[in-house]
């Protein structure tokens, strides 16, 4: 039920589809289309002294994340990995994906994204990108993509990059923490995004090489150069324009703040190939889950948390990014994020044969626990 | 062979379950009834309902298409007759159904004492327990500045969040000396009291509710504590425990045999042929008298299940697992392990509390020094940990030399547990 008064029914219209998240949906989408598509916003940014609109865009990026951030910090205070977490994502917006380009720029250097890697920012594989490249960005920007990602991917599960660097991720977790209810938990849409984020994976896979493989045997091919041109154009206009950037923010109020993150980005898929085999998981405390369902409810992948959590079944799935707001909202303590080498407990089913043999062995509780759980319960526990 | 259950509860819906898991449908058709809601929702997740946290929907564990994908129909109605030499049900809408194999998986009821006053009341009391329930306190909480919740139980506590939640200015009456003596020793009792006294609430302790007063229209007014006090309100939640859901199985044809709930043996079997009881409405005859009454989520999941397995054939019998349970006041978490409280004489209780914050623990030793129970108030404690070390009878020293073993804190949130300060009562 929302609350009483015009703030409780603001709140809870927002948060629940109303008619102003349908609004607000509809001038990010009118505000995305203007910063791509017409120069409308260069005379804003030059009277503010910030040269371009995408710079602009970046000051008011790094402004959402921070005051997200601190109404996030204020919200989860009483849980250490919320803070610390948002501390960083603030801190590398702030810097790697903000001040530093700024700084490069100044000195007439590239304007490099050190927090962004390939194949979330897929021309940073694009030699025509990186030739201007200073030699240890390229070395990063390679190294980054191809072992820092994996490597502490199977140390630490996805989240390393997707809830504490990432800034798409850092947005959805920051300015974005009212809307992450909205994610489609049914089975159907788990599905869908099994395809959808693979398929993307792969087209980003496909295009990085033929771009690369124009740029050096281009001149012999004509054929292979004009093909590779037209994926790169039409990539960049439907994935990173359309999908990453129009529809990743844009539909926040409506569909959730990780749409982009969940069916589509390129490096989730990566990232989630290596989580599966790697160390992070979600560890749940078996039998004490009440099933209410406010670990599925706050998920923002999407993630039926609870069906794991009811049958006692300790899980990793490749879409978690390791939020960890499923742990935050448990009213029980079940569930625990970790990267652990411990087996894994298996799924309730299993457990229902357990269950009778449990029920047939000598568990010796004394009587008096017995008689003690009577006492306790049936008179006063509800 | 036809399984009909009475009651979508989570002891109900698990008992389909675990039938489905050892029949398939050419084997077993299964029948569930109820005349609550037309899918299994988790009553323990009313509150989160009422707080916005969750919608309806929200409420239910499972995809509505799971039901279809297992064959179990469901089926809107309320039972109002069991005839066990006939072995079938009647409903109120007057549609009879037959069964082969039954299970009363009816839940419970709140308790509710005859007031000074309670004839008058047409509406403005609430109960916090069933869907309707919820219902009912929404449509009122628009219209309700003050609200009076009596009974220091947990779904006390959770109507009363809820109501703060809402700004409605609520005063709590709580008959015991601390706050739910039934799990917390006094000190983490008064723990718990501020900090429910912090969130706005007018908690008082040892004040009892004597009358309820209505206005002209038989709205709730207002009520008189056996302290004399006035305090007047529009809402009145009465939360003073549940009790078996018996009384309608009490008038039926064949009633089966009744104490506190219906009687049923290890098996969850009924003194009624082929028919079967779990959950919130059973007394387990445990080989004394009286016999178990669980009231908790736990247990009624537990109890389906095996009250399933019984009914598709399976050897079984239930023995309660150690006790165990969690719950959170306000934003403070809290589990228990084993026995905490009335414990035998010559016991030994270590409380542990970090000073100024509102962490505490308490451990219990019996006379020969082996720990019994755990209460934790606080921080997450991983329960299964203090299970086993009950079971494995350890002694206070190495439990408290271990205890960071158990801790379940979130990552960089560890309680330093170096850091609290104890003290033994004796
Ligand atoms: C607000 C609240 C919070 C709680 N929180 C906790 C908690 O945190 N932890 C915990 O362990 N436990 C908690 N409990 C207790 C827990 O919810 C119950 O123990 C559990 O739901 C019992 O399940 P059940 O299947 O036995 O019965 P129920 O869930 O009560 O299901 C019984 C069903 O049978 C239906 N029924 C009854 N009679 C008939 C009839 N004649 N015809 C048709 N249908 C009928 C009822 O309408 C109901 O739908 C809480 C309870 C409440 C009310
Ligand atoms: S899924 Fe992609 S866009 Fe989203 S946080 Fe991870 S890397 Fe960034
Ligand atoms: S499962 Fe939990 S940690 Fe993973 S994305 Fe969902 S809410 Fe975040
Ligand atoms: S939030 Fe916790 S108790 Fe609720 S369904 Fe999820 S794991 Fe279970």
């Amino acid at each position: 039920m929302r609350q009483k008064g015009t703030i409780g029914w603001l709140k809870h219209d927002i948060t629940h589809r109303g008619v102003t998240a349908w609004a607000l949906s509809a001038a990010l989408f009118a505000f995305y289309v203007i910063l791509y598509w017409t120069d409308w916003l260069d005379p804003v940014a030059q009277a503010l002294h910030l040269g371009s609109k995408w710079t602009l865009y970046g000051l008011l990026y790094t402004i959402a994340i921070t005051a997200g951030g601190i109404y996030v910090m204020r919200k989860y205070r009483h849980n250490k990995y919320q803070i610390v977490r948002t501390t960083v994502i603030i801190f590398v917006q702030a810097t790697l994906a903000f001040s530093v380009p700024l700084i490069l720029k100044f000195f007439n250097q590239p304007e490099v994204y050190l927090s962004y890697l390939w194949p979330l920012k897929i021309e940073y594989f694009y030699p025509s990108t990186i030739a201007s490249w200073p030699l240890p960005f390229i070395i990063w920007s390679i190294a980054g993509s191809l072992l820092m990602v994996p490597l502490l991917a199977t140390f630490f599960g996805k989240r390393w990059y997707c809830s504490w660097v990432c800034g798409c991720g850092g947005l959805a977790n920051t300015a974005g923490d009212p809307f992450r209810q909205l994610s489609n938990k049914s089975s159907a849409a788990w599905k869908f995004e099994q395809y959808s984020i693979h398929i993307t994976m792969l087209l980003s896979f496909v295009v990085t090489a033929a771009v690369v493989a124009s740029f050096f045997i281009g001149d012999s091919s004509p054929m292979l150069q004009s093909a590779a041109g037209e994926m790169q154009s039409a990539y960049g206009f439907v994935v990173v324009a359309i999908l990453s950037g129009i529809v990743g923010v844009g539909v926040y109020p409506i569909g959730g703040t990780r749409v982009w993150c969940r069916y589509f980005c390129p490096m989730a898929a990566v990232l989630g190939l290596v989580q599966k085999k790697g160390k992070y998981r979600i560890t749940v405390k078996d039998n004490m889950c009440i099933s209410c369902g406010l670990c599925s409810k706050y998920c923002e992948m999407g993630i039926d948390v609870r069906a794991y959590a009811q049958r006692n079944e300790d899980f990793t799935r490749a879409s978690c990014v390791g939020c960890g707001l499923c742990e935050e909202v448990c009213p029980r303590g079940v569930l625990h994020l970790e990267n652990s080498d411990k087996p894994r407990s298996g799924p309730q089913p299993l457990t229902i044969d357990a269950l009778v043999d449990e029920s047939w062995k000598d568990r010796h509780v004394s009587p008096h626990a017995e008689e003690k759980q009577e006492s306790v319960i049936s008179v006063n526990w509800n | 062979m036809h399984f009909v259950i009475i009651g979508n509860g989570v002891a109900g819906i698990e008992a389909a379950f675990a039938i489905r898991d050892r029949l398939g449908p050419g084997e077993a058709k299964i029948t569930v009834i109820s005349d609550e809601t037309d899918y299994f929702f988790s009553r323990t997740a009313l509150m989160y309902a009422y707080m916005d946290k969750l919608d309806r929907r929200d409420l239910e564990p499972y995809e509505r298409k799971v039901y279809a994908q297992k064959q179990i129909e469901l089926v809107r109605g309320r039972v109002v007759d069991l005839d066990a030499a006939e072995a079938s049900l009647r409903l109120q809408d007057g549609s009879t159904v037959a069964y082969d194999r039954l299970l009363l998986a009816v839940g419970a009821k709140p308790r509710m004492v005859p007031f000074a006053g309670l004839d008058e009341v047409e509406e403005g009391l609430v109960h916090f327990v069933s869907m309707q329930d919820l219902d009912e306190c929404e449509r009122l909480t628009w219209s309700t500045e003050r609200a009076v919740v009596v009974g220091g139980g947990l779904i006390g506590v959770e109507l009363v969040e809820s109501l703060t939640h809402h700004g409605v200015e609520v005063t709590f009456l709580v008959r015991e000396p601390w706050f739910w003596p039934a799990a917390l020793g006094k000190e983490e009792a008064e723990i718990v009291a501020e900090h429910i006294r912090e969130h706005g609430v007018d908690l008082r302790m040892e004040e009892e509710m004597s009358e309820i007063q209505v206005d002209d229209a038989g709205r709730v007014s207002g009520v008189r504590t056996n302290l004399g006090d006035e305090i007047p309100c529009q809402m009145l939640g009465v939360a003073i425990g549940v009790q078996a859901n018996v009384e309608w199985l009490q008038g039926v044809s064949t009633p089966p045999a009744i104490n506190r709930g219906v009687m049923v043996d290890r098996s969850f079997r009924t003194t009624l042929p082929n028919v079967w009881a779990a959950g919130d409405c059973v007394e387990v005859d445990v080989g004394r008298r009286p016999g178990l009454v669980e009231t908790i989520w736990y247990s009624a999941k537990r109890h389906g299940k095996l009250a399933g397995l019984s009914m598709a054939g399976e050897r079984v019998e239930y023995h309660p697992p150690l006790f165990y349970n969690s719950t959170k006041f306000f934003e403070l978490e809290f589990t228990t392990v084993g026995d905490c409280v009335d414990v035998a004489d010559g016991a030994t209780t270590l409380f542990r509390k970090m000073p100024g914050k509102p962490i505490s623990q308490r451990i219990v030793a019996n006379e020969r020094g082996e720990v019994i129970g755990f209460n934790m108030l606080g921080s997450r404690f991983d329960h299964r940990v203090l299970e086993q070390w009950i079971h494995d009878r350890r002694d206070l020293a190495w439990v408290q030399r271990h205890l960071q073993e158990a801790q379940f804190d979130v990552e960089f949130g560890r309680v330093p547990l170096s850091k609290m300060v104890e003290k033994e009562i004796a």
